[in-house]
């Protein structure tokens, strides 16, 4: 959404980046038939897919956080990454199809499947429609692990940009965001504690007027974090406030002191305990 | 009661944990409060990243499965819907069990009670409707039921945008994903398949309110800039979910009970057990291992259940030094390898740090 380019603000990657990790073959590798495009250009701990290639083209090596490196003299475009890519971010493209067409195959984690023969949307990598196109193959063998790969056939010109394809089954839409009308509420209403029913107004006051600085003394003040959950929700949200009030770090604000039993329990399974000594049942 | 080894809390790292410590010939005890072991693991229906030679490629539903199995094979003892309410002196864990509390004594303790979901305080952040991410994807994944049909995401890390997806794949509309960060903080891999679908990113955007009177009825969000809400930014949409993934931190409160020394470790989700090389703790014979001992991910997770329990077993004798010196030396190197790269560096940088202070 902002004015930088790339993965990491796009949400998908740029032609320079896939370049950059080497997941784009060279210009006159295209033509000679089906290769893999692997679009995968973050150093993540990640290696499926140098093991799923039968013709060993795929590398990675040490680390495992290493970009795969494709081989594409020994790539054939058979499609076995695909699926083992636990990223979803291998493809293969075939441009050598003649008739002006391309072949691009993709993983496709939706129900329902579409049939060979159907008319889908293809979609680039912002999922905005490209072009229409036939699918020409379904692929979901049990290897696959239900990840199935779907290959379009769309005109050659679209080969580098379309990277799925509309699913069949689409949620109903509603309206997008809009801009808000404005609406006055305040921070002191909003409930911090839920089991107690503690306000912020009311633990801010504990942190200003009563002076606590730790999540403890706010407990001991207020009650946030005597439910039945023992502060486990609201716990952070004091110590963030605390915070917020004193200019403390966070490393600083000590947690509540946690203390048995730390699920509710009931007496009668408290006092159950027959074969432990008297003493060790006074421990608890 | 008494038991060499007692492993708290059933998730990745338990059960990894359990299955070396029985298998190197420790009298085990695995506790979990559900009533199935696995964590979250049977909530993560996408294939795991790692090395192909630690399951990745494989869901975590069937890591879930084949760690069960083995468990099994090895007739580890399971207690389940029993959750551990105390440790008290000399190692001793009272859990409940059966409707009675029976106080086990452990020669070694392993928590791994796994970490909790950060809330977010916004106002509306109590209506039904408005949850965390985690939770949803319990509803859609293990419960088989659809949180609402029209859903905003808070939050752009891993979680975020894997719950996301899956709730998509469920069939429910994701209207965005707000982050407050100028940066998608997932793998961008996982965020490819959102853009792919046409979901957008809102980055340096938060939530501001959720509106609604009995549950959600809008989501309203809002420009965040140096930590603050740019006024007169605000957007409106419908939703009757709104998920927050904003981090989570360790679940240390039976550590802390132990007396176990902690420290603030921002990278790891703040304060949290300290540990030493081999995951023991500041009390000799409490280890702690997976998201108790640090936010990380289920595979790392696992390879810390390994070496807790390759150490303890070593310690009980049941482990020769030998070879428990090159087995947890193995574990160690696979950890390494899954904290390279920009996403696990800071991560390891931490560890190291707090490996090399000492517990």
């Amino acid at each position: 959404m902002g004015t930088e380019k790339g993965i990491i603000y796009d949400g998908y990657p740029s032609a320079e980046e896939i370049r950059q990790a080497n997941g784009w073959p060279e210009e006159e590798r295209w033509e000679k038939g089906p290769v893999a495009v692997v679009e995968c250009v973050q150093q993540i701990p990640c290696n499926p897919c140098e093991g799923a290639c039968p013709f060993h083209a795929i590398q990675i090596g040490n680390p495992i956080t290493n970009t795969p490196r494709v081989d594409t003299e020994k790539c054939v475009g058979c499609g076995m990454c695909v699926a083992a890519c636990p990223g979803l971010a291998i493809f293969v493209v075939d441009k050598s199809l003649g008739n002006g067409l391309a072949a691009v195959s993709f993983p496709f984690e939706y129900v329902p499947l579409p049939q060979k023969g159907d008319q889908v949307d293809a979609l680039s990598r912002a999922g905005e429609f490209v072009c229409k196109a036939e699918v020409i193959k379904v692929m979901n063998p049990e290897r696959n692990d239900h990840t199935p790969v779907i290959t379009l056939a769309v005109p050659k010109e679209y080969a580098d940009q379309v990277r799925t394809m509309r699913r069949l089954r689409l949620p109903e839409k509603g309206e997008g965001f809009h801009k808000a009308e404005k609406d006055e509420i305040l921070d002191d209403d909003v409930i911090v504690c839920r089991c107690e029913e503690i306000t912020a107004g009311e633990i801010r006051k504990a942190i200003r007027e009563y002076k606590a600085t730790t999540v403890t003394e706010v407990k001991r003040r207020v009650r946030a974090g005597m439910g039945l959950c023992q502060g486990r929700t609201c716990g952070k949200i004091v110590a963030r406030m605390i915070a917020e009030e004193t200019g403390k770090p966070m490393s600083e604000i000590l947690g509540s002191t946690d203390r048995p039993p730390v699920r509710p329990v009931s007496f009668g399974e408290l006092a159950a305990d027959k074969e432990e000594s008297d003493d060790e049942r006074d421990n608890v | 009661m008494k038991r060499e080894v007692v492993i708290i809390g059933g998730g990745p790292a338990g059960l990894a944990a359990a299955i070396e410590a029985e298998s190197r010939g420790c009298d085990v005890l695995l506790v979990d409060e559900n009533r199935r072991a696995g964590g979250q693991l049977f909530k993560q229906l996408h294939k795991f990243f790692g090395s192909k030679a630690h399951s990745a490629g494989v869901r975590g539903i069937d890591i879930g499965r084949q760690l069960l199995q083995k468990t099994e094979e090895l007739n580890v003892e399971v207690w389940l819907n029993s959750p551990c309410i105390g440790i008290f002196s000399d190692k001793r864990a009272a859990i409940l069990h059966n409707g009675v509390t029976e106080v086990v004594e452990a020669e070694k303790l392993l928590i791994c009670t796994g970490g909790a979901e950060n809330p977010l305080r916004f106002p509306g952040w109590t209506l039904p409707g408005v949850m965390g991410a985690g939770a949803a994807q319990t509803m859609v994944n293990v419960g088989r039921v659809l949180p609402g049909k029209r859903i905003l995401m808070v939050g752009s890390g891993n979680v975020g945008v894997i719950v996301a997806y899956q709730l998509m794949q469920a069939g429910a509309d994701v209207v965005g994903i707000v982050e407050g960060m100028p940066k998608i903080g997932a793998y961008g891999v996982h965020a490819a398949k959102i853009r792919r679908a046409g979901i957008p990113f809102y980055l340096g955007y938060t939530i501001k309110e959720a509106k609604g009177t009995d549950k959600v009825e809008k989501a309203v969000i809002a420009q965040f800039q140096g930590g603050k809400i740019v006024e007169g930014t605000e957007l409106e949409t419908d939703v009757d979910v709104i998920c927050v993934a904003v981090g989570l931190r360790p679940l240390s409160e039976l550590a802390q009970m132990a007396g176990v020394r902690h420290g603030f470790v921002p990278e790891l989700g703040g304060f949290m057990p300290l540990h030493d090389e081999n995951m023991e703790s500041s009390v000799p014979g409490i280890y702690v291992a997976g998201d108790t001992a640090g936010v990380e991910e289920a595979s790392t997770a696992m390879d810390e259940g390994r070496l807790a329990a390759a150490a303890a077993a070593q310690a009980l004798g049941h482990f020769p030094d030998e070879e428990a010196e090159k087995r947890k030396q193995e574990i160690r190197d696979r950890l390494e390898s899954l904290r390279q790269g920009p996403f696990g560096e800071r991560r390891m940088a931490a560890k190291e740090r707090i490996v090399g202070k000492g517990v």
